[in-house]
């Protein structure tokens, strides 16, 4: 290749990096699957979640708020945490999960992303706060587990929210509902 | 030296680079959490960022003095302190590209109510406009729960 071009092509290179610098997070990759938390809670539970968003190019990798509450939906199906999850009115407790902040590091061989999410738990028929917690995390995506930084931020993102709704359902699993 | 051809497209290209950072996006979001009655909060505590070397925090308690809360200079006694986080960013002069106001209980830290506006160069806006923008969004505007209106 000719010297002459290396220029340009870095150049280009450099505007093809920064206009894909968001690649939207996998909702499967968000799902906590791994874990029994050895409690079932006889009860129905209905799941609502705020602060996430789309992820655009011109934005930073997002959670929807579809897909969030969907995670957190499956995570607790296949847990068995509570007995069903139930969509609309009509559950016995409602769940409530909002995507506070999210660092949005740019450059690094290795990406962090720390994150809070407040979780809040109501007993639907009494309104009684069961739970009240404000929930961190973080997730560490490094060069070797991807290449291009597009892809190591969203292993960061799906990373800490995955560790977020495990440690949120942990805190679930140790209540006593009535 | 660069041939005036490859000096064309290399302007072209950083052009181009311009424009995609240069895009308007506008985006103001506010949730509260379902255990959160916003009226009840009357004294509140503005928390400086660590890395806040502009006085947003000052910009913040005017408005916060301005729609009719009392803003103590004490953690203590306060019904929720605001934590907060602003980003700047430098396209001719420094802008406030994103700022995110927090509502938390002053014994937890639980976050009661969140907010946060963010807008690229091209809609550009001054702190004070950010910040009664998040705030209202906040106090008046969270039935906006998850509305991400980006344009």
């Amino acid at each position: 290749m000719k010297s002459n071009y290396i220029l340009p092509i870095m150049v280009l290179a450099f505007v093809a990096w920064l206009a894909g610098c968001a690649s939207p997070a996998s909702k499967e990759a968000l799902v906590v699957d791994d874990a029994s938390f050895g409690t079932r809670h006889p009860y129905s539970v209905s799941i609502s979640t705020s602060g996430g968003g789309e992820t655009t190019a011109m934005s930073y990798t997002n959670i929807p708020n579809e897909d969030l509450a969907a995670a957190i939906e499956e995570s607790i199906t296949t847990s068995g945490l509570f007995s069903s999850v139930i969509k609309g009115d009509g559950a016995d407790y409602k769940l409530s999960v909002s995507l506070v902040s999210m660092t949005k590091p740019m450059f690094g061989f290795s990406f962090t992303i720390n994150m809070e999410m407040a979780w809040s738990l109501v007993n639907a028929r009494t309104g009684d706060v069961v739970m009240r917690e404000s929930i961190k995390s973080s997730h560490t995506a490094t060069a070797g587990e991807a290449f291009a930084a597009v892809t190591r931020i969203r292993l960061a993102v799906e990373g800490a929210v995955q560790n977020n709704i495990r440690q949120g359902l942990q805190e679930i699993a140790a209540l006593s509902l009535d | 030296m660069i041939r005036k051809d490859k000096l064309g497209f290399i302007i072209v290209l950083l052009s181009l680079l311009v424009l995609l950072h240069g895009c308007a996006v506008n985006r103001a979001t506010a949730t509260v959490d379902q255990t959160t009655d916003l009226s009840s909060l009357k004294v509140l505590y503005v928390k400086k960022y660590s890395e806040d070397t502009r006085d947003t925090n000052v910009v913040i308690k005017d408005k916060l003095v301005e729609m009719g809360f009392h803003v103590s200079e004490t953690e203590t006694e306060v019904d929720a302190i605001v934590t907060y986080v602003d980003k700047w960013f430098w396209d001719f002069t420094f802008y406030l590209l994103e700022l995110t106001i927090t509502l938390r209980d002053p014994k937890t830290d639980f976050p009661l109510a969140s907010g946060n506006s963010y807008h690229t160069s091209l809609s550009r806006k001054s702190p004070e406009e950010m910040v009664g923008e998040v705030l209202t969004n906040i106090f008046f505007n969270n039935q906006k729960q998850g509305v991400d209106n980006e344009k």
